[in-house]
């Protein structure tokens, strides 16, 4: 399992942005993992907890969005694929050779956190 | 002061950027020392090590050639292969279950790149993790032993979905265990479309010139 590794890495990425916007801490934040990242999205959301403890993403809400494999077809287009049949047209069975979607591992968005009166 | 709503940033940012961008500095290390670096991932014991050992002997004299190989614990296989003559550097990895480019980047000045042609990446057995870790290999091979199952391409696709070449291993075994080589080889296209396949036995040496073929970077 990586999913810690993953997450101490979007802590890194989300810290940088919290300085960024001068905000000490986030209430909330969304990451964007698709079919093929390798990535469980469960694991990930039971990692994040311990990995953000005493950062600015302590007690954040995590929300993992999962995005579907897309690949084309030579005579569908745009297809949305299903990760245990691999790259394959599920209309036709044509290779769709490379991944239109659904390999990234990508902070989406943050939500910046109200100052408590005590930062102020 | 007075409250305002909670501000939303849009970010949209590759969560594995920093080693993203360690990975590019490991390729142009390796550009510039003219070093072809290949990263050998798989599941534990699908064959990494004893390829290399293979390899190291076969080509001895031929190509210049040194490993860095990860481990979650032990030096066993630094010194397995450093019984080659060739130079073989351990990454402990402790806990984590992958190389990234960091590790790699921490092991590159024991090496004299400017003289090596060739620098083999060993991988830590694990069909999962390394996927996601550009290490800043030249390529990327991942190996499946004829004895863990057809399906395993299917199961791991983001580990085949990234492979430059897949590597059959043990195929001295296949008919003692009943090895489907067409099944084997439909999953792994499935997972990676016109990927190529080499079939070898570390054991017997079948198959092996495709495989230094590609070592050489003459494709596979
Ligand atoms: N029969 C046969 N056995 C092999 C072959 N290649 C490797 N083995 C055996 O498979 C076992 C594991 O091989 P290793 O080379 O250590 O595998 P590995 O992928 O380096 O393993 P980890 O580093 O632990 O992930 C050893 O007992 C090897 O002798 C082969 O081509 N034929
Ligand atoms: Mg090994
Ligand atoms: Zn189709």
């Amino acid at each position: 399992m990586h999913e810690a590794s993953i997450a101490l890495s979007l802590i890194d990425v989300a810290s940088e942005v919290l300085r960024e916007h001068g905000a000490a801490r986030a209430s909330a934040l969304t990451v964007r993992v698709g079919a093929w990242s390798s990535v469980v999205p469960e694991a990930l959301t039971a990692a994040f907890p311990a990995c953000a403890a005493g950062t600015g993403l302590e007690g954040a809400r995590l929300s993992v969005v999962t995005v579907p494999g897309v690949g084309d077809c030579p005579a569908h287009g745009r297809v949305t694929l299903d990760v245990t049949r691999g790259l394959r047209c599920p209309s036709c069975g044509a290779p769709t050779p490379t991944l239109v979607q659904g390999d990234e591992l990508e902070l989406d968005e943050i939500e910046l956190a109200e100052p408590d009166l005590e930062d102020v | 002061m007075t409250a305002t709503n909670p501000r939303i940033v849009t970010v949209r940012q590759n969560i594995l950027k920093a080693n993203d961008h360690t990975a590019a500095e490991n390729r142009a290390a390796f550009a510039a020392a003219g070093v072809r670096a290949i990263n050998l991932a798989s599941s534990p014991g699908a064959g990494k090590t004893a390829l290399l050992e293979r390899t190291l002997r076969d080509l001895a004299g031929q190509v210049s050639m040194a490993v860095a190989v990860g481990d979650l614990a032990t030096e066993n296989d630094a010194a397995r292969l450093r019984q080659h003559g060739a130079q073989a550097e351990q990454i402990v990895t402790g806990t984590v279950c992958h190389l990234d480019a960091a590790m790699v980047q921490g092991v590159l000045p024991r090496f004299d790149l400017a003289g090596l042609e060739v620098l083999f990446l060993e991988n830590v057995g694990n069909l999962v993790c390394p996927s996601s870790y550009d290490l800043g290999e030249a390529a990327r091979a991942v190996l499946i032993s004829t004895t863990e199952g057809e399906d395993k391409p299917l199961k791991y696709p983001t580990m085949f979905n990234t492979a430059d070449v897949v590597v059959i291993t043990k195929m001295d075994l296949a008919d003692a265990v009943g090895f489907d080589r067409d099944l084997c080889r439909e999953n792994i296209d499935r997972a990676r479309p016109g990927v190529p396949v080499i079939e070898l036995s570390s054991r017997s040496g079948a198959g092996l010139d495709a495989w230094f073929a590609f070592v050489r970077g003459q494709g596979a």
